[in-house]
């Protein structure tokens, strides 16, 4: 006799276990069924040299759901950020360097350009104020844009309430966020390349697109609605590495008596009269639920996990066209000491929060330009962090591990080979020869590294095409659209499969908001059927 | 009493449409033109395929001289290995063309048309609507909403979900998922960029495509059609129908500043010191052009100079004029398809690459091009004949001589021995075109076609339904609702929305 549960939630990744710590809070008998034998999915620590732990893919934390860290307790369960103090873009001979103390920033850019000064307030008073009205979005179901079923959109009337009744300024701001490029929209604000190159580079993260593609800004916004203690715009990083956001999630959820496997692999969703009944393992075993959620990307779940012709054609095919396009890779390195930039030597402060490899908004749109025809960036963008500088205990003492997000890499290469090992290893001394223009130490400190191509990340992770949000976050992929036009509300075509993960709305990111929505969705089904039950 | 009712500052097209519209409806008008001639871009572009149907007819254009000949032709992309595909009026036809060279997409191209003329039809629907005012709804919004509502619910659910996923996206993107031969999708993408600062990956290209085929019966290969006599003909119709419904049309009048008091509008000066009186100006400038150097510093404010000051006109297309002694012998070609829109662009990443010349100030070996030849439309000129040119993607300093060499190449390598054809060439890069037309970074739709200056927000947000902020004060041109390229869509809107406001003061 098969084990029985209320739902079943394939992937063990922080939307799964966020999905499965709602459920199991409101009562449900709830399994995670995770394929690897850590948790986490993109957000998951391992030890990849002796004594050195790494934050594998997801590397900072920020625009995690503050409603999650409460309604879970997640702090309770062992959560801990802590934050990452600034940006610093190393150049030739000079540097930019933004911290949080907000006079010193001020400081900084006055030696830059007196008018980005004065615009950088009210840039960031714009976006904090623009934050605050799209907050909401990320916490609605999106309507079916195909028919006016006013049970779906009367819950969005609040949104466009607030929307008219914004000044014209913001309203402005907000359209223009929502269609512009990054390097445009910052145009309008400020003059100095590099503050614009690495402001831009928080449009790209992620996307198969460059700073001067329009929708980009969407994606600025998207990184200022990060919120940690309640403080718009920080980032921070788990204790831990992020692996640590997910065993705090996992903790929680099993606190309210959800069950959590690792190292049980779902071979298919078991549908019997079009209806999801539960889930076959790849050990033969087989689990029943009334519900089974899947974390997994769209392209797993529908095409993976789901028997060929249990779908109608016409959804087959809009799936098709669903982008992932993986276009970042990661370089994690292990190293003996710290590197020492030729603009600003020595082992300050500036080492302490992120270090960002932009110079200038024509080498972050030239690094697009690579990428766009198959391949990696000569010259690509990097975001590195030194986790050790806050968390110490992530390598041996006196030692460092560096966790560099590169873009671009595109998950198709031209040619024939792909990617293979030669590829890979020019792809991470690619890498490190960027790094090195600017700390030529870096080399001599390596004593060990570990290259995540796109594919790497598509086999390691099981995100297809490495896309690291789970499909493209573009225009046309966002909201009502994703991750297909008219199923865009968790479930899917299958009675009793829902999705959960980042590929739905709102999207990537280390979030959580598609497993909350989802979960609190589904709840809210279950609540109106019981209803009805109830009356007759 | 003032000189006038109405000032119509600016006399290309869509200033004479709205003009002949206000006439018509009993006001007072003039149209003051800097230049020696009206008609403005229409000498640029050298089709008139997208002018609306309900203008032509409103107007009643071809009793005023307009003679539209549409051609069975609508486009030509020429190739350098292979014969090229033309695009007909019919779409079977076309796609009988296609099937030797890739027959899947022979196949795809009858119902991406009807895709096409779907979605585009209730873009033509939003078009020809004034936009909202996005914080206070009125009852006029709310019908013109329900109109639109109603459109969008005739497109039926999956036509209507298609649409908001096509709007904003890349049109390479959307070529790809109908077609697998890149030179069938290059000539489809490259509508969606025509005559943008926008490479076929750029997001928002989808809908470039979808509006350059609203309300002209366009479809996937878009509408193309000439003016019998030429730019001059057509300007001719329109000053026609203006002047018989009482409107006054004058020439090298130049103005320099729009007259206020007390906030609201009293006339403009002319660069000879003049002054014309009316309560209403309609300008059919560019809107940075009328919001930054027309009106007062004052008036307008901070604020909205600053906006203004960044409405995105990215100029990125250059005009060839080309005097030939023959018809040049393109691969593939014969003299009926030869008189349609004759395109090169060469496959989706080409193009792209051509546009990513021009992100860094250079113009591409390779540029995407759109010729044609309007003299094999007139009867009359002898054995000469000549070739118009839009070339993409061309700085806003590029050199002339530059450009004229790249483009004659391009052409050279399409039908050998072109360049012996050529008795003179006159180029006007997008600073030329700033220079002689008077708009701003030479962007021939007056701002960039893109999704953050479209709609409600087009010129910018507040200002979208052709008021300007100061009493009296509209926007008549391209820069306006619902766009650029030779429509008469803007003109025709800001006249009914000024007409209503008369109307209303009355």
């Amino acid at each position: 006799m098969a084990e029985r549960y209320d739902a079943i939630v394939i992937g063990g990744g922080h939307n799964g276990l966020v999905t499965a710590g709602y459920l199991a809070r409101a009562g449900m008998r709830v399994c995670v069924l995770e394929r690897r034998d850590v948790l986490g999915g993109a957000a998951v620590t391992e030890e990849i040299v002796p004594g050195y732990r790494f934050s594998v893919a997801s590397y900072v934390v920020s625009l995690l759901r503050p409603e999650i860290v409460r309604d879970l307790e997640l702090p309770r369960h062992g959560l801990e950020i802590l934050p990452l103090d600034g940006t610093f873009t190393p150049l030739d001979g000079d540097y930019l360097w933004r911290v949080n103390d907000h006079a010193r920033t001020l400081r900084e850019l006055r030696r830059w350009s007196l008018a980005d000064a004065e615009a950088y307030d009210e840039y960031g008073i714009a976006m904090a104020q623009m934050a605050r009205f799209v907050k909401p979005i990320l916490s609605a179901v999106p309507p079916d844009q195909g028919r006016i079923d006013p049970r779906q959109w009367l819950p969005l009337r609040t949104l466009g309430r607030s929307f008219a009744e914004l000044p014209r300024r913001l309203k402005d701001a907000f359209i223009q966020l929502m269609t512009m490029s990054a390097a445009d929209f910052l145009d309008q604000w400020f003059e100095t390349d590099p503050l614009k190159a690495t402001m831009s580079a928080s449009g790209i993260i992620g996307t198969f697109q460059g700073v001067r593609s329009p929708g980009t800004a969407y994606v600025l916004l998207h990184h200022y609605m990060g919120e940690i203690d309640g403080a718009f715009r920080a980032w921070g990083i788990p204790r831990g590495g992020t692996g640590g956001v997910s065993l705090a999630i996992a903790s929680a959820a099993r606190s309210h008596g959800a069950e959590i496997r690792t190292e049980a692999e779902v071979a298919r969703i078991d549908v019997r009269g079009g209806r999801a009944t539960g889930v076959t393992l790849v050990s033969g075993e087989q689990l029943e639920a009334d519900t089974v959620l899947s974390s997994a990307d769209p392209r797993v779940t529908f095409q993976g996990l789901l028997e060929p012709g249990t779908l109608d054609p016409e959804f087959e095919a809009d799936l098709a066209r669903f982008k992932f396009r993986g276009s970042s890779g990661k370089v994690n390195l292990a190293l003996d000491g710290l590197p020492e930039f030729t603009c600003l030597p020595g082992r300050g402060e500036h080492l302490r929060g992120a270090i960002s490899f932009s110079p200038s908004v024509d080498y972050m749109e030239r690094a697009y330009d690579d990428a766009k025809y198959g391949r990696f960036s000569a010259r690509p963008y990097i975001d590195t962090i030194i986790p050790t500088l806050v968390d110490p205990a992530m390598a041996p003492p006196g030692k460092h591990v560096m966790s560099c997000f590169v873009q671009y890499a595109p998950y198709h290469l031209a040619g024939d080979d792909g990617w293979d090992d030669t590829a890979r290893e020019a792809f991470g001394d690619t890498v490190i020869d960027t790094i090195a223009e600017r700390a030529p130490n870096i080399r001599d400190l390596i004593v060990g590294r570990q290259v995540l191509t796109p594919l790497d990340i598509e086999q390691r992770i099981g995100l297809t095409e490495g896309n690291i949000f789970q499909g493209e976050l573009s225009l046309e992929q966002l909201f009502f659209n994703r991750p297909v036009p008219g199923w865009a509300r968790f479930r899917t075509p299958v009675d009793g499969l829902w999705i959960c993960g980042s590929g739905a709305h709102p999207g990537g990111g280390l979030m959580g908001a598609p497993g909350r929505i989802a979960a609190l969705e589904l709840l809210r089904e279950r609540g109106r059927r019981k209803g009805v039950r109830a009356r007759l | 009493m003032p000189d006038f009712d109405v000032i119509v500052a600016g006399g290309g097209h869509n200033g004479l449409v709205c003009a002949a519209y206000l006439a018509q409806a009993g006001q007072r008008v003039a149209v003051l033109e800097r230049r020696a001639a009206v008609g403005g871009l229409a000498e640029v572009f050298p089709t008139a395929g997208r002018l609306q149907q309900t203008v032509i007819d409103d107007l009643d254009l071809p009793a005023h001289g307009l003679d539209l000949h549409r051609p069975d032709v609508r486009m030509v992309a020429l190739r350098e290995h292979g014969p090229a595909l033309t695009f007909w009026a019919d779409p079977k036809r076309t796609a009988d063309g296609l099937r030797p060279i890739a027959p899947a997409d022979a196949d795809a191209y009858p119902r991406f048309d009807a895709h096409v003329r779907e979605l585009a039809g209730f873009v033509a629907e939003v078009a020809a609507s004034t936009p909202p005012r996005l914080d206070r709804a009125s009852f006029a919004d709310a019908a013109a909403g329900l109109r639109l509502a109603r459109a969008y619910r005739r497109l039926g659910p999956r036509a209507a979900r298609e649409l908001t996923r096509v709007v904003p996206m890349p049109v390479a993107d959307l070529v790809g998922e109908w077609f697998g031969d890149d030179s069938v999708r290059a000539a489809l993408a490259a509508r969606g960029t025509r005559f943008t600062a926008m490479g076929p990956w750029s997001a928002g290209t989808g809908l470039v495509l979808l509006a350059d085929s609203a309300g002209n019966d366009g479809g996937a290969a878009g509408q193309t059609a000439f003016v019998r006599g030429g730019p001059s003909a057509f300007a001719g119709a329109l000053t026609g129908a203006a002047r018989v419904a009482g409107a006054e049309v004058r020439t090298g009048a130049e103005v320099v500043s729009v007259l206020t008091r007390d906030g609201r509008v009293e006339g403009v000066e002319l660069s000879s010191g003049e002054q014309v009186t009316a309560a209403v100006v309609a300008c059919a400038v560019d809107p940075k052009t009328a919001l930054t150097r027309w009106l007062d510093p004052v008036l307008a404010g901070p604020r909205l100079r600053w906006r203004a000051g960044n409405i995105r006109t990215p100029g990125a297309t250059a005009r060839l004029d080309l005097a030939l002694t023959g018809l040049p012998a393109f691969a593939g070609v014969d003299e009926a398809a030869l008189g349609g829109r004759l395109l090169f662009a060469p496959g989706v990443d080409a193009v792209e690459q051509a546009f990513d010349a021009w992100k860094y100030g250079r113009v591409s070996e390779q540029p995407t091009i759109e010729a044609t030849i309007p003299t094999l439309h007139d009867e009359g000129n002898g054995d000469g004949h000549r070739m118009s040119v839009l070339a993409q993607w061309v700085p806003y300093a590029a050199g002339p001589d530059e450009v004229a060499e790249r483009v004659l190449a391009v052409l050279e390598r399409l039908a050998p021995g072109f360049g012996g054809l050529v008795t003179s060439t006159a180029v006007l890069t997008p600073a030329g075109i700033e220079a002689e037309y008077g708009l701003s970074g030479g962007h021939l739709y007056h701002a960039e076609p893109a999704l953050d200056q479209f709609y409600a927000w087009r010129p910018v947000i507040g200002l979208a339904r052709h008021r300007m902020g100061v009493r009296g004060l509209y926007l008549c041109g391209a820069g306006a609702h619902p766009g650029g390229g030779i429509t008469g869509g803007p003109g025709r809107n800001a006249a009914r929305e000024i007409l209503r406001d008369l109307r209303r003061a009355s």
